[in-house]
């Protein structure tokens, strides 16, 4: 809808949380970005800043409800105008738990630099974490630009991150059969990954929602899967 | 599962409500009043026991459209009105149809409370009267009291069924115009605008008394609320100038409109 609104308040209301939303997302992006950096150069110190933003993230979200609530208790919202309110507080809500999920990262890091390294998933994890954060910011321009295709992209690329998590669970317990004093380590690693395969599901909510946003219902379930570690059986694949 | 079989309720459309049973059918409906071109080609069913909202920018011919349905615009020399309407599957504009039974089987609410200058209890008992459908005065008494009562306004004016119509308040009076409308047994209700001159809390007991009526009459009301429409019909029709851009479940015309010019009009925007 590029036609204003007669009562030019509304259009501004209308902004005003689409703004905010892009700032979250920005805050968000940063702290994945910084919390992939922190684990593979094991920096304490920019862990310990990812942990502490998370609170700025989690006001982010308050203040986004807030004005939600606010414009449809004011301004009663129809049709697309509706939908992109409601997509703003669900996309507001996945983007807080992402920041949740840095956040995790970057306790883990701080306990896992106290450990010797195993292998080389800090390299692989800063780019599942790339690939994460290029899916949010697609998503996030999507909703901006009112994109269902480049939201649809997004979709698609969910499963690459997902075969690199299948990829990173495979390396994990090669280290963990291999020698058991690299369990722990391997096991902080392991909640990463998840961690980050995590924000690629939530990134692909975004995504969803920017599709409803344009046409009015959510996108068939029709998306290609990569085939899961669940599919092995629990014995690491024991000959 | 559930939350998606919610939203293909909503995204159920025109079809649906066709295969609805139909009270009203209109097809190429056409209003002139002289050389202007009120209502071009209408089609549209409205089911029965529904409530069905008419919407629209001043001027897009919803109310002319409304006052076809029970031929009030006969009464306006220069207007003509081409198409079929049909009532129950039987043309409305069928040479032996007397319009004023047409008028006591399609009542109609007006804009602004009208009640005549007589008591509570006349202004009720005037079409039953003027229709002979009452015997006696008991069974007039009956149809009054009911009426009364479904119009919600009983427990209100029951002591003072003889005291002037035109005392009582606003919303009042409006409640007393429908039951006057309903003590004849319609099975159509029209509304033009009926809640425009009342305060919140009499437009919100005429909007629940519009949800009870829907157990029983086909109610089809014209209204300037777009909140209004959203709240109280299930059915609504989107008009501008003069033709129904768009009609559909109400759910899905106020969040998933399919023509730019309903999401411009009810989402506030120039159209």
């Amino acid at each position: 809808m590029t036609e204003q609104h007669i009562l030019r308040a509304f259009d501004r209301d209308l902004e005003a949380i689409q703004a905010q939303l892009m700032k979250m997302g920005g805050l968000v992006e940063n702290a994945i970005l910084e919390a992939a950096s922190a684990l593979e150069a094991r920096d304490e110190e920019l862990a310990e800043k990812v942990r502490a933003g998370d609170r700025a993230i989690d006001a982010m979200e308050e203040r986004i409800n807030d004005e939600v609530a606010r414009l449809i208790a004011l301004r009663s919202p129809t049709a697309t105008d509706l939908r992109m309110v409601l997509s703003v507080m669900k996309i507001a809500g996945s983007l807080e738990r992402i920041g949740d999920y840095a956040k995790n990262m970057a306790k883990r890091t701080v306990v896992l630099g106290r450990m010797p390294t195993v292998g080389s998933a800090g390299g692989s994890l800063r780019r599942m974490a790339k690939a994460v954060v290029a899916m949010l910011s697609d998503a996030l321009d999507a909703h901006v630009q009112r994109d269902a295709e480049l939201a649809r992209d997004v979709l698609n690329r969910d499963r690459e991150v997902d075969q690199m998590y299948n990829a990173l669970f495979r390396e994990f317990l090669t280290h963990m059969m291999e020698d058991p004093r690299n369990i722990t380590a391997c096991m902080h690693l392991h909640f990463i990954a998840k961690n980050v395969e995590r924000m690629g599901d939530h990134a692909t909510t975004i995504a969803e929602q920017v599709i409803y946003l344009v046409t009015g219902h959510l996108p068939e379930d029709d998306r290609p899967k990569a085939e899961s570690v669940t599919d092995h059986g629990t014995d690491g694949g024991r000959p | 599962m559930k939350e998606k079989d919610g939203m293909n309720v909503m995204r159920e459309s025109a079809a649906d409500i066709a295969a609805a049973s139909v009270k009203i059918a209109a097809r190429g409906v056409q209003v002139f009043y002289g050389d202007t071109h009120a209502i071009k080609d209408v089609d549209v069913d409205i089911a029965d026991r529904t409530v069905t909202a008419f919407i629209g920018p001043s001027g897009c011919g919803k109310s002319t459209f409304l006052r076809c349905l029970n031929r009030m615009n006969d009464t306006i020399d220069i207007c003509r009105v081409e198409g079929r309407i049909t009532l129950d599957g039987e043309d409305i504009y069928d040479r032996r149809v007397d319009p004023v039974q047409l008028r006591a089987k399609v009542g109609m609410v007006f804009q602004k409370p009208n009640p005549f200058p007589k008591s509570i209890y006349d202004n009720v008992a005037y079409g039953p009267r003027i229709h002979g459908l009452t015997r006696n005065r008991a069974e007039l008494d009956e149809v009054v009291e009911q009426s009364l009562r479904r119009a919600a306004l009983w427990n209100e004016v029951k002591d003072r069924l003889q005291a002037p119509g035109t005392g009582l308040s606003g919303g009042q009076q409006q409640r007393l115009c429908i039951a006057r409308a309903i003590a004849t047994s319609p099975e159509v209700l029209l509304m033009d605008e009926p809640c425009s001159a009342l305060d919140p809390i009499a437009t919100a007991q005429v909007e629940e008394l519009i949800d009870e009526l829907r157990a029983n009459f086909s109610v089809v009301i014209v209204t300037h609320s777009m909140q209004q429409a959203a709240r109280v019909s299930q059915n609504t029709a989107f008009f501008h100038l003069g033709n129904l851009v768009e009609y559909g479940q109400t759910a899905q015309i106020f969040t998933t409109p399919r023509d730019p010019r309903t999401e411009s009009y009810i989402s506030g925007r120039i159209g």
